[in-house]
């Protein structure tokens, strides 16, 4: 298959090079937008997960505007690095560290912000249930750094996997915003279990002391409520947003979009920078894998000499479904 | 307000899962976790399956520890007296997600017993250690925010818990020590670091209360960190023996450090840690994604030791190695598979004076066979079995090589000395070998003993080709062998060929001649493969099925018998004293089906033909008394066009499969490659060169796999082997204690029917298909009372998802008179459907097999096609760029069955709806209709057949359509169909995943109601009920659908609802992502929620519910879900207190 093939099956794939956007993510976080307003009256703001960096990249257009407002603050967070936007400063680390949190927190200088987003997903390990709890981890350790830097009223949003304990994820916002929705935007796939939660207007319950050095744990089942197999009790609204008339992301579209365009490939606007399987991939695209028959002892800064400009296409195998 | 109200219950019956933990005791046992499923393997003779038990209830299975009988031997690989017997009592702590409880297994493995109640945890554990330095042992366990728990374990009482001051979350974790105090726990953090703590270290001597984190009040500090990975630490181990801690990361290495004595004197381990080996070898991940498990040579310089694949594309989910008892050099591996399969092997260890040391065999590179003999090697087999190797030389020389050596054995004169064909057989023990010659004649003599020979002119002119054929008579009695020589003008003579012993001059051959056969005329008119098959039409009789270089099939019948008299002995001798008659034609031929470059073998297995050609084609061949037909054609990998035999895996003949499983051994490139088609994979490899040369492939004797063995080759006038032929002794034994299913995710499921076992009603069968990610299609028993899971047959014909199914029952074909009733077998047509635009159809038969006693299903291909099959025969494809939609079909249903055709109606990703029929003897697909009235995606379509409509959904709305336009113009040329639905609704926020359309005649006027169900990706549950009339305005019928009714839940699930199954007249159950089985009903007031069932089956992609037989109506069904795995439900329906939904405070009491 060729490199247009992704073009053709992932419209917002295709979409988001031909607007410059590093991920196709961007249109996630504008459609939400869309809906809710977000990025009303934002000028300080929190991208957790940051890397590549595409919700950067709206936060940084959306609230900076035309002339480069020296007011908005964006904090950018990932364990990757991420090439620099902007008007945005990075951290890399770990959101469920706590040095992490408290760097972020530094950043702030006590003042407090009006946004906090987290769009991460854990590096999947297969098993399904450790996928989702690690998912549900990353939310709650967002959750936590929001405690600490949003100001009561703002709006905190961050993507959720709708699987089995959703409910007591919901339960746990509930208690800090008095408003939770699930919304899925128009060019998340209707097939993947992502959704995302917009809390609105941060009021945590009086009292309340955030306290950075002990975790959030998930809520468990209440087993008289019989929450595991009785109805769904915990009424989360759910709202699907974005345009109607905007692409459809499962629909499979022609590489010709309309007659007067021509159609061209665009490579990647920003490709990842290092990402952990690079060696590997390194080796096996020059067949050095270890076989039956060959070592596969290589001084561990043989990466630094392979070219890091050569092929830089995310990998095949990472990410290729078919 | 109370009444009676009815409610449903849901009981699991039968689950497949990922298998998430396992684990050895001694070399006797292997425990195995499957979702909340704890099962107990004995090893011992064959392994088999003795006690299941779900023991966590919604959490699964990630971790199983032992207790050690006694102290100072939790992590230590050494072998270990001390272990309990297994006449004792085995205490295990079975953990996973916040899940933890005791179980025992019953002295000598007689069962499993549960020991105490389900603890719920306040986090996730990741590892669970007994501490047996304590009073009293105890159980320290580390969990997910770095931090970790010690716990009392029979009451479950925390009694200290301690968090290191390195607040982060961890992937993984081992927590590693005798006692609380000396204890250190190394974690795999996400930001590419395992840090190592101790956590008895502060926490001590203060108690605290169970589930308070308030005594947890100075934090440890990390004592050391190993930094070198670029991913996250998904998996660690530690070797007490050695004081080696290896590491797996998402970067795809593992690593291995020395971190010297871990817990007790040793503290963290040495100051500075360091990394000893960095291992590259896997494809994807290191959690298992490539499916191989690898075995270093830890010795080495980090080679490869030995691959071992073993499981269907999703790759391994957990794995297990054996402590090497005393005296045994031997130990088990075992590996899960997220198909649901447990692999185990035995593996011999060659050296004992290191218990790392697992190593096998070294594989050496390619080795020359030392050949020395006149001539250049043109044909090498192996006799015996083992390793002894024979080869025909092009100077008409015959040589063995046995122990080592080569020695010759004949030399043909001056007639064999520039061109030879050879051949060799054992015939009643003794092998006997079969020279021809350029000049029409053929020297067959006894290898033992040559001068016994027998020269025969077969021919005028070159002999192209020899083949030994056994002929039998039924299954069991032994048969007779006959040599077929193909020589000029495409006359195949034959003789039969028997050793005979004399006193004086040893073996000697008798041989007989029998009428030839004659080929059917054309350029290379030459044999290249015969066998025969005994068919039961009446009497028993014999067939021939021979293939030639013009990649014909041919079917030849022996002359027939003068006699009556049925003997074969008889037969041949009135033959032979008869004289030889005219040359026997075929009657019957398939020309040319391999391709131009000939057939290369065929061979029977069980009554089934299966051929092989140079067109990269396995053909499974139906006999008939004069017919000959193909009946399913397995295709080998991508660019593996030379096939040149199939390789039956033997364990599997026991197994389920109609058709036998086998390996296709053939060239790929330049190499030789053993090619298995279920699991998709090359699971032999050796770098031979290429095609046009003679092989021999040995596998090592016990290996059932058939993938260790040893390929014999001539590259370059020379024999080779693919490696040493010196250690003749196996070191890998595998075996497979329980088959997987698909690899990935299951996307769609489907009934076909119910079986039983013929005598014994008591023994039902389901039968169900599913298809999924992996792109095959698999028929499956399900026997619902033993929860037991058998794979019937795996298709891997698409090329893509297989995203949906349907299915039309159809009677048993063939004996539709006394069949169906008599052995209750049952026939269906199956279709399927996903990416790239591709349908196929299948006719399935599922019978009982009599020799295994179990389920069998025969598969026949009827058609396949694919929406840009004519793009894929376009020659420059490769210079431009396709401009069509990828198109994926998502959803499809049944619009007509009849007797011709079948109508399908298919949903879509392109945003088209498309009608094709399928015609069954004509094997032709015929695209119908097609509208792209919605512009999305279309994701679900269900028929309602009566009055040709059908409903289709997309973007959050159900558009109906009215077909009988398209159903009624028969020729394809009319494209009479219409071109906006008759009724659109919308319903959903988003896409609309599931439609089910019930129908209901109404009791007072004759109009049609139908009631539709619908699942959205926006968790909610819709019902409509629809009356439809028909419109009669002047000459026009048109349809007057009209909304009657409409009743949602909005939030069903707290995750999308992708599948939906209609259970009776007005009740569905329904799935979710969110992981629970649904019933719902609908009444007067609206839609009720029945009951509700957690199931292990993540990623709910499709359901499928039916009665269950003998069950009254409105109770007793069945409901099946499948997504990763798959899980069969029983429902049953019982009354209880009314209680008023939504009412809380009821509720609640
Ligand atoms: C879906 S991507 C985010 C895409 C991003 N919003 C954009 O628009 O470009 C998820 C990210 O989560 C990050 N991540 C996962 N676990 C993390 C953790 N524990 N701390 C920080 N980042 C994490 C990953 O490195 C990954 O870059």
């Amino acid at each position: 298959m060729g490199r247009s093939s992704k073009d053709k099956r992932d419209i917002y794939y295709r979409l988001a090079k031909e607007e410059g956007w590093r991920a196709r993510s961007a249109f996630k976080l504008l459609q939400l937008d869309e809906e809710f307003n977000l990025f009303k009256g934002v000028s300080r703001a929190v991208d957790l997960c940051a890397a590549p960096g595409s919700w950067s990249q709206v936060l940084s257009r959306k609230l900076r505007g035309k002339e480069s407002n020296e007011d908005v603050k964006i904090v950018a967070v990932d364990l990757q690095a991420m090439a620099p936007l902007p008007g945005v400063t990075q951290i890399q680390g770990d959101i469920t560290k706590i040095s992490t949190a408290q760097e972020i927190i530094r950043h702030f200088e006590g003042q407090s912000a009006d946004l906090v987003v987290c769009d991460g997903a854990p590096d999947v390990t297969g098993l399904h249930d450790v996928d989702e709890y690690i998912q549900a981890q990353l939310l709650l350790a967002a959750l936590n750094i929001t405690t600490h830097v949003l100001k009561p009223g703002g709006n905190f949003v961050a993507k959720i996997f709708r699987g089995k304990d959703v409910t007591l994820l919901y339960s746990q916002l509930k208690i800090f915003f008095s408003s939770v929705t699930c919304a899925k935007p128009r060019s998340s796939r209707n097939s993947s279990i992502e959704a995302f939660v917009v809390c609105q207007n941060y009021s945590p319950p009086e009292g309340y002391v955030p306290n950075m050095s002990n975790p959030l744990l998930d809520h468990s089942y209440d087993v008289d409520f019989n929450q595991l197999e009785g109805p769904n009790r915990i009424i989360v609204p759910f709202l699907a947003c974005g345009d109607l008339s905007a692409f459809d992301s499962d629909r499979t579209y022609p590489l010709q979009l309309d007659s007067s365009k021509e159609y061209q490939y665009l490579p990647p606007t920003q490709p990842p920078i290092r990402p952990p399987y690079q060696k590997a991939c390194h080796l096996r695209r020059n067949n050095l894998l270890a076989k039956e028959d060959s070592a596969s002892v290589l001084p561990d800064d043989a990466l630094s000499a392979m070219s890091l400009d050569s092929k830089q296409e995310t990998d095949t195998a990472a990410s290729g479904s078919r | 307000m109370t009444s009676a109200e009815s409610c449903t219950v849901l009981e699991s019956c039968a689950l497949v899962a990922p298998v998430t933990a396992l684990e050895f005791l001694r070399d006797d046992y292997l425990l195995t976790g499957e979702g909340p499923i704890l099962t107990l393997f004995s090893l011992e003779g064959s392994p088999r399956l003795r006690a299941s038990q779900n023991v966590l209830q919604n959490f699964r299975i990630h971790g199983i520890r032992p207790k050690p009988q006694t102290r100072h031997d939790a992590h230590d690989a050494k072998p270990n007296p001390d272990q309990p017997t297994s006449d004792e009592i085995t205490e295990l702590a079975i953990f996973g997600g916040k899940g933890l409880r005791l179980i025992n297994v019953s002295p000598c493995g007689r069962g499993l017993e549960v020991a105490g109640p389900l603890m719920e945890l306040q986090d996730w554990v990741l590892d669970v250690s007994w501490l047996m330095d304590e009073p009293c042992p105890l159980l320290g366990v580390s969990i997910a925010h770095n931090a970790a728990i010690l716990l009392e374990p029979q009451s479950g009482k925390v009694l200290s818990l301690c968090s290191c001051a390195e607040a982060c979350l961890l992937y993984s974790a081992l927590l590693i020590g005798q006692s609380w105090e000396e204890s250190v726990l190394v974690g795999g953090t996400v930001f590419n670091q395992l840090v190592l703590w101790r956590p008895g270290r502060t926490g001590t001597g203060r108690q605290c209360q169970a589930g308070t984190q308030a005594c947890a009040l100075t934090d440890a500090q990390v004592e050391r960190r190993l930094l070198g990975h670029s991913g996250v630490i998904f998996s660690l181990f530690y070797l007490q023996s050695s004081g080696w801690l290896a590491s797996a990361s998402d970067d795809r290495s593992v690593r291995l450090w020395h971190v010297g004595e871990l817990s007790g004197s040793g503290g963290c381990g040495v100051e500075v840690p360091t990394c000893l080996r960095v291992l590259y070898g896997h494809q994807a991940r290191v959690a298992g994604e490539d499916g191989a498990c690898l075995l270093w040579e830890w010795e080495g310089e980090g080679r490869v030791g030995r691959t071992l694949k073993s499981h269907r594309s999703g790759g391994i989910r957990s794995l297990a190695v054996s402590n090497a008892s005393v005296g045994k050099r031997s130990r088990w591996v075992a590996t899960g598979g997220a198909d649901g399969g447990v692999r185990l092997w035995k593996v011999v260890e060659q050296s004992t004076n290191s218990e790392l040391k697992v190593e096998v065999e070294k594989e050496d590179s390619q080795m020359y066979l030392g050949f020395e003999g006149i001539g250049c090697p043109k044909v090498v087999r192996s006799v015996g079995g083992g390793h002894t190797v024979v080869t025909c030389t092009d100077q008409g020389q015959v040589s063995m090589r046995q122990d080592g050596s080569w020695k010759e054995i004949w030399h043909g004169g001056p007639d064999f000395q520039s061109y030879c064909v050879m051949e060799v057989v054992c015939i009643q023990g003794v092998w006997v070998c079969a020279v021809g010659n350029l000049n029409g004649g053929v020297q067959v003599f006894p290898l033992r003993q040559p001068g016994g020979g027998t020269f025969l002119q077969a021919s005028e002119g070159k002999i192209h080709s020899l083949q030994w054929v056994e002929r039998r008579i039924g299954a069991c009695s032994r048969g007779s062998w006959c040599l077929l020589a193909s020589g000029s003008e495409g006359l195949v003579q034959r003789w039969t060929v028997e050793v005979a012993e004399n006193e004086e001059t040893g073996l000697f051959l008798v041989l007989r001649k029998m009428t030839p056969f004659l080929l059917p005329p054309c350029a290379k008119q030459w044999l290249t493969a015969a066998v025969t098959v005994t068919i039961h039409s009446g009497k028993k009789k014999v067939l021939w099925v021979c293939g030639d270089r013009r990649g014909s099939l041919l079917l030849y019948k022996d002359e027939k018998e003068k006699s009556q008299r049925e003997s074969v002995q008889e037969e041949d001798t009135q033959e032979s004293v008869v004289g030889i008659n005219a040359p026997i034609p075929a009657v019957a031929t398939l020309f040319g089906v391999h391709g131009k470059q000939g057939v290369t073998s065929v061979c029977e297995r069980r009554g089934v033909c299966y051929s092989t050609g140079r067109d990269g084609c396995v053909r499974v061949l139906a006999l008939n008394k004069d017919s000959l037909n193909v009946r399913r054609v397995h295709h080998a990998c991508k660019g593996m066009d030379w096939l040149e035999k199939v390789l039956f895996l033997d364990y599997s003949e026991k197994g389920t499969f109609f058709e036998a499983r086998f390996l296709m051994a053939g060239f790929h490139s330049v190499e030789f490659v053993l090619w298995d088609p279920i699991r998709q994979e090359k699971v032999f490899t050796a770098a031979c060169g290429g095609g046009h040369r003679s092989w021999a492939y040995i596998p090592s004797s016990g290996d059932q796999t058939l993938e260790q063995g040893t390929l014999i080759f001539i590259k370059q006038g020379t024999i080779m082997a693919s490696r040493s032929l010196a250690s003749s002794t196996t070191e890998i034994r595998g075996h497979t204690l329980r088959e997987g299913l698909h690899g990935r995710g299951l996307a769609c499921v489907c009934r076909l029917g119910e079986l039983s076992k013929p005598g014994d009603s008591s023994e039902k069968w389901e039968v169900l298909v599913t298809g999924g990610e992996d792109t095959t299609v698999n028929v499956l028993a399900v026997r619902p009372d033993q929860g037991t899971v058998k794979v019937l047959a795996v298709i891997a014909d698409h090329i893509s998802n297989v995203r949906t199914l349907a299915a039309v029952p159809r009677g048993a074909k063939g004996d539709e008179t006394n069949g169906r009733c008599r052995d209750m077998s049952f026939s269906t047509l199956v279709f399927s459907a996903g990416g790239r635009a591709q349908l196929q159809c299948y006719r399935l038969l599922i019978g009982w097999d009599e020799q295994t006693n179990l389920p069998t299903c025969q598969v026949t291909q009827i058609a396949g096609h694919r929406l840009d099959e004519k793009w894929e025969r376009r020659r420059n494809r490769h210079k431009t760029v396709k401009m069509d939609p990828e198109t994926r079909y998502m959803s499809m249903a049944v619009v007509q069955d009849g007797v011709e055709e079948v109508l399908l109606a298919l949903a879509c990703s392109d945003g088209a709806v498309r009608i094709f029929s399928v015609g069954e003897d004509s094997r032709k697909v015929e695209l119908l209709w097609e509208s792209f009235y919605h512009q999305r995606c279309v994701l679900s379509v269900a028929s309602y057949s009566l009055e040709d409509i059908y409903g289709k959904t997309v973007n959050g709305a159900v558009a109906l359509w009215d077909l009988t336009a398209v159903l009624d113009s028969k020729s394809g040329d009319s494209w009479l169909g219409p071109s906006v639905p008759c009724l659109s609704v919308p319903v959903h926020q988003s896409g609309v995943n599931a439609l089910v359309i019930s129908k209901q005649r109404h009791q007072q006027t004759p109009d049609d109601i139908i009631t539709m169900a619908t699942g959205g990706d926006d968790g909610q549950l819709s019902v409509m009920k629809i009356k439809v009339e028909m419109n009669q305005s002047d000459q026009t019928e048109s349809l007057c659908p009209q909304l009657l009714s409409h009743w949602s839940v909005p939030l069903a699930h707290s995750a999308p609802l992708t599948a939906l199954t209609t259970l009776s007249s007005a009740r569905w159950a329904s799935a979710s992502p969110d992981q629970r089985v649904c019933v719902w009903r609908l009444c007067d007031d609206g839609l009720h929620h029945q009951g509700a069932m957690f199931t292990h089956t993540a990623d709910a992609a499709g359901v499928w519910a039916w009665q269950r037989e003998g069950a009254n109506i409105q109770g007793g069904a069945y409901v099946v879900v499948c997504g990763q795995g798959l899980q069969l439900l029983k429902t049953k329906e019982i009354e209880r207190r009314k209680v008023v939904f939504g009412d809380r405070n009821k509720q609640k009491m």
